[in-house]
């Protein structure tokens, strides 16, 4: 791949490429268009992820200062995970004969499954996104959001904060529980918490401690 | 909601009135003892619960799950659009969105407007479902306007025709009864000529909205004709008209006007078409039957799809209306018991914090299990086989297997744990359940830095050559708030085995007991439960344990007025305090070796 950088340091190469904000980025990941791709920091790109960052808006950006902006098409938040196997596709639309991309918004720790396929406009925070998970474009995914695993979420479809969906299409089978994402005082150290694993943090909650663990 | 494995639930107190804990906290530790907790059990699905559901009553010290809160509507607000709409409109126009969002009738998802217009935009328009193709042109319906869908679509029946309003609706009524009570004065003139009512009841089946209104008219008008003739209804009463005085002088004066006041004519059902009564016509199910053998199943529609529409009666694709989005609600909780606000949402819509919240996870430990890392387990192994995650699906029966049971403690006081479990656990698989240290004490939740700064705790160190030194009686590791303990599990067989699962002998394990018991749980699930066969029930070859946990702790005894503040600078009184509830872990699925 063309895409993966030819970087060949005599310093022991590990499994991910760390940035200065804390970024982790698998070397195995492929992502095209690196200069539309926004990552928040502490964000975690996993292996075999897919970011297609070069699908950007082709209409001219206003600009005040007059020069070219460099268009974004893939914004990423703080402490984002998307993991093994994950496309990460921005929404396009057909207009008048001609492609449309529309960039994509993905927020503040929210977990991505593995092997999903994401092309939703706007991921809001909080988000937990299970295995195999399909989102086609133009979505909107409100805060504290659960998706369980093999979901289809269809086009334009505005799922509400607080809701957990499921199924194909996907329908709100229920709310999350006033405890989401809270990893509560007892999160201590060892291992721990419910739902999140062998880890250290809560479905929904903060991931700075899954980033951190992640090596 | 399926979780995967290991996970842990919590019951709920309000699972049993007659349970004593709900009554009055105290030591029973006889009454705890005899008690016991199936997770297998039907009753126990209503019981568990994760930790992030739950709430907990400051007032009352206790757990509060999702049945024991009474639920109060803030507001209501369209899912789709995100709007809040208020409650007299819910009252009058029903708790659907009145905007512009529909649901597909054939697959649920949220439909788009699309235009049918060369260029992409302008009349006319459509409703469109972006999962199944389906749209509005299926069923002849286009409307003028890409805003204000359900009020056009209200005007529109399915083929394009228009929906007459209820005045309309009205007038033709009134015209129609005029029309066949002139008729049957004609009927009455020349009795000879052949009776022409049937002719207009054929000339179209009503609708099902038409006869609703037919109904509801006529219902109308009955109530009124009943209201005036009846002189006892409070309702009527009024003691400044001269009606009333005379109703009350003749109750008191002799009987001379008794019961001459004309009976009111009993209440009667509606009689006709035009008063929404329907009678069942079999040459409509034989035009259906006609209509399937003609057109195919393809047609029909699935029970489920009928149920979500509006009239439950229709049977063909072709009578299916878009479904407007179904509203939800934001509410706040209260405990049943005493009252107490438990959570409170934000009023705005598209605010995701709470004013108020009181959860479970902040005053009951956390409680997890999970697999012992090999390398503690096997002395011989290298260090690299523990890369391979264990494996909570395959848990093989009969082998010993090693879990640590971590506790961690949301309170600002050290709180002292007791466990306590059936040595085997309930169910038709029985395993072996063994917790090496079930007393123990948990530190207090205390700032993070005092764990970086004091050095008096210090963790107790497990190298590779403390492998296989598992002692009994006491705890494997603990922190700052944690402590975590060893539990030993011998997952039990799934066909009885003798000596292990007693109670099932070999001789009651079917012949097919070869077969994985999912398999064999179609037919189980539907079986009573109480029925004691060797056959498994569905998942009841998950290993779940049943956990009795009490804490006992001192906390100041107005801890709850201050709010949860840090109880290191208060003086104030200590009291004892305890809770008891029962946790069950989900350990994972026993497999057959």
């Amino acid at each position: 791949m063309s895409s993966r950088p030819a970087a060949r340091r005599p310093a022991p190469k590990g499994e991910y490429i760390e940035t200065d904000s804390g970024n982790k980025v698998s070397r195995r990941s492929a992502i095209t268009g690196t200069a539309n791709i926004m990552l928040g920091g502490r964000t975690v790109i996993m292996a075999d992820v897919v970011l297609r960052g070069d699908l950007h808006s082709t209409r001219p950006v206003p600009s005040s200062s007059g020069k070219d902006v460099t268009p974004t098409s893939i914004s990423i938040g703080r402490c984002t995970v998307i993991s093994t196997g994950s496309v990460i596709k921005p929404p396009c639309k057909i207009s008048r004969g001609q492609t449309h991309y529309y960039p994509i918004k993905i927020s503040d720790n929210v977990f991505v499954g593995p092997n999903c396929t994401i092309s939703a406009i706007s991921i809001s925070s909080h988000v937990h996104i299970g295995a195999n998970v399909v989102i086609q474009p133009f979505a909107i995914i409100k805060e504290n959001v659960k998706i369980l695993p093999n979901t289809v979420i269809p086009a334009n479809m505005i799922i509400a904060s607080g809701s957990v969906v499921g199924g194909q299409p996907a329908r709100v089978v229920g709310e999350v529980g006033e405890g989401w994402g809270v990893s509560g005082g007892g999160s201590g150290g060892g291992l721990g918490v419910g739902g999140g694993g062998e880890e250290k943090w809560v479905e929904g909650g903060d991931l700075r401690e899954l980033v951190r663990s992640i090596k | 909601m399926a979780q995967p494995f290991p996970y842990t639930y919590y019951t709920c107190d309000c699972f049993d009135s007659n349970n004593p804990l709900a009554s009055k906290r105290g030591p029973q530790p006889l009454e705890e003892d005899e008690r016991d907790f199936d997770p297998h059990n039907p009753r126990s699905n209503y019981t568990l619960y994760p930790l992030e559901q739950l709430l907990y009553c400051e007032d009352c010290q206790q757990i509060r799950c999702p049945r024991c809160v009474a639920e109060e509507t803030i507001n209501w607000y369209c899912p789709s659009c995100l709007f809040e709409v208020p409650s007299s409109v819910v009252k009058s126009d029903g708790n659907r969105c009145t905007r512009n969002c529909f649901n597909c009738p054939v697959c649920t998802s949220p439909m788009t407007t699309n235009s049918l217009d060369q260029h992409g935009d302008g009349p006319p328009y459509i409703l469109a479902c972006p999962y199944c193709k389906w749209s509005t042109v299926e069923i002849g319906i286009e409307v003028e306007k890409g805003t204000g869908i359900s009020a056009q679509l209200a005007k529109i029946a399915n083929g394009g025709h228009p929906i007459p309003s209820l005045k309309e609706r009205d007038k033709e009524r009134e015209r129609k009864k005029e029309l066949e009570s002139r008729r049957r004065e004609k009927d009455a003139m020349s009795p000879t000529q052949d009776s022409p009512t049937t002719d207009t009841e054929r000339d179209s089946t009503p609708s099902h909205d038409d006869l609703f209104y037919n109904l509801s008219s006529f219902y109308k008008s009955q109530i009124d004709a009943q209201t005036p003739s009846n002189p006892f209804s409070s309702a009527e009463i009024n003691f400044s008209s001269p009606s009333a005085y005379s109703r009350i002088m003749s109750m008191y004066s002799s009987s001379s006007r008794k019961n001459k006041r004309s009976k009111p004519a009993p209440a009667r059902d509606a009689a006709s078409i035009l008063e929404g009564l329907s009678i069942h016509d079999p040459s409509n199910d034989a035009q259906a039957i006609e209509r399937i053998k003609r057109e195919g199943w393809s047609t029909t529609l699935q029970p489920s799809q009928k149920l979500a529409q509006p009239d439950p009666t229709i049977r063909f694709s072709d009578e299916l209306r878009p479904l407007a989005t179904l509203l939800c609600t934001k509410r706040s909780k209260r405990c049943r018991s005493c009252r107490h606000i438990l959570s409170k949402p934000e009023n705005k819509i598209t605010s995701t914090r709470y004013k108020i919240k009181l959860l479970a996870l902040n005053h009951i430990p956390r409680i997890s299990m999970r697999a012992l890392p090999s390398q503690y387990t096997q002395s011989s192994s290298a260090p690299s086989a523990t890369a391979t995650p264990f494996a909570y699906d395959a848990l093989k029966p009969g082998i010993p297997t090693h879990f640590l049971l971590h506790i961690s403690n949301p309170l600002f006081d050290p709180i002292r744990v007791t466990l306590a479990t059936p040595s085997t656990t309930p169910g038709k698989v029985q395993s072996r359940v063994t917790i090496l240290c079930p007393q123990f004490e948990v530190g207090a939740n205390t700032d993070v830095w005092d764990d970086a700064l004091a050095s008096s705790l210090s963790p107790i160190k497990h190298s590779a050559q403390d492998a296989g030194q598992i002692e009994a009686g006491k705890i494997w590791d603990r922190g700052r708030n944690w402590t975590s303990v060893v539990v030993e599990v011998v997952p039990g067989f799934l066909d009885g085995v003798p000596g292990l699962a007693s109670s099932i002998g070999p001789g009651a394990a079917p012949p097919t007991s070869t077969n994985d018991g999912r398999k064999r749980s179609g037919t189980g699930a539907l079986r009573d439960v109480g029925e004691d066969d060797g056959d498994l029930n569905y998942d009841e070859d998950v290993l779940e344990i049943p956990v009795f946990v009490r804490l006992e702790f001192e906390a100041d005894v107005n801890a709850e007025e201050r709010g949860l503040g840090d109880s290191r600078g208060s003086k104030g009184e200590r009291e004892k305090r305890e809770e008891a509830f029962w946790v069950v872990v989900g350990l994972g699925r026993i497999v057959e070796i």
